[in-house]
């Protein structure tokens, strides 16, 4: 799995940004929340869902299960929003 | 986790961002707030693209600049001097004295709606002229049309 090229984190107001590398249309910017942000950043590079599950765990110090739910929910928003790469 | 940006985000807020865009020689699109550019742009359905200024602007154009106390503004320019002369097309008080330096962006062409209108359209630079030339009768017209209706409505 992996996030489309084209697209780069910004911190603005406070927020994590996801914008466009190219034009910019202020009304479609997307927020992250830091959950989200962390593995964003994580999936710019290809990482299969077990990895990212272990990164996460880590991370958060949570068990499989929590883990798990919150990626299959996150890779989700981000297949309705047309972000992840083919 | 992923929301759209808040729609109460404030200009001055991503104004940094934008500067920077239209500095790399990108196109910006956002939706204006407030009336004073009606009925060309609706506030909540209508979108702007803006594209860093090159040189002097020419009347008509419809610059996004930035007023001395900070304040952004979209509002037309209707003279051209050492500095401009600009009013929003819902306006009858003009703004002098904008300066080049004020001035971030011009506006290259809008969506009203989904349909994008280019700001060179024969049909967008009738409607600059159309609605600038007939300013000075629209109070009038506007009374007119109210006192007509009314004197319809009150023969039903």
């Amino acid at each position: 799995m992996k996030i489309k090229e084209g697209f780069i984190l910004r911190e603005v107001a406070g927020d994590v940004v996801v914008l466009p590398s190219g034009d910019l249309e202020i009304n479609a910017m997307i927020t992250l929340n830091e959950t989200a942000a962390f593995l964003w950043r994580a999936m710019e590079k290809e990482i299969t869902r077990e990895e990212l599950i272990a990164a996460s765990m880590k991370e958060y110090n949570v068990d499989e299960k929590t883990a798990a739910e919150a990626i299959d929910s996150f890779v989700e928003q981000l297949k309705t929003n047309d972000f992840l790469a083919e | 986790m992923i929301s759209l940006l808040s729609k109460d985000i404030r200009l001055e807020q991503v104004m940094p961002l934008i500067r920077e865009r239209l500095a790399e020689g990108k196109k910006v699109i956002f939706g204006p707030k407030g009336t004073s550019m009606l009925p060309m742009l609706r506030q909540g359905i209508d979108r702007v693209e803006l594209v860093a200024v090159k040189g002097k602007l020419k009347k008509y154009d419809l610059p996004f600049y930035v007023r001395d106390n900070g304040q952004y503004v979209l509002h037309r320019i209707v003279k051209v001097r050492d500095t401009y002369t600009c009013i929003g097309d819902n306006q009858y008080v003009y703004e002098h004295g904008v300066r080049q330096d004020q001035i971030i962006a011009v506006m290259t062409g809008y969506y009203r709606g989904d349909e994008y209108i280019s700001a060179k359209s024969w049909r967008y630079r009738w409607y600059c002229r159309r609605w600038h030339w007939t300013r000075p009768i629209r109070p009038f017209w506007r009374r007119l049309k109210g006192k007509l209706v009314r004197l319809i409505r009150g023969k039903k």
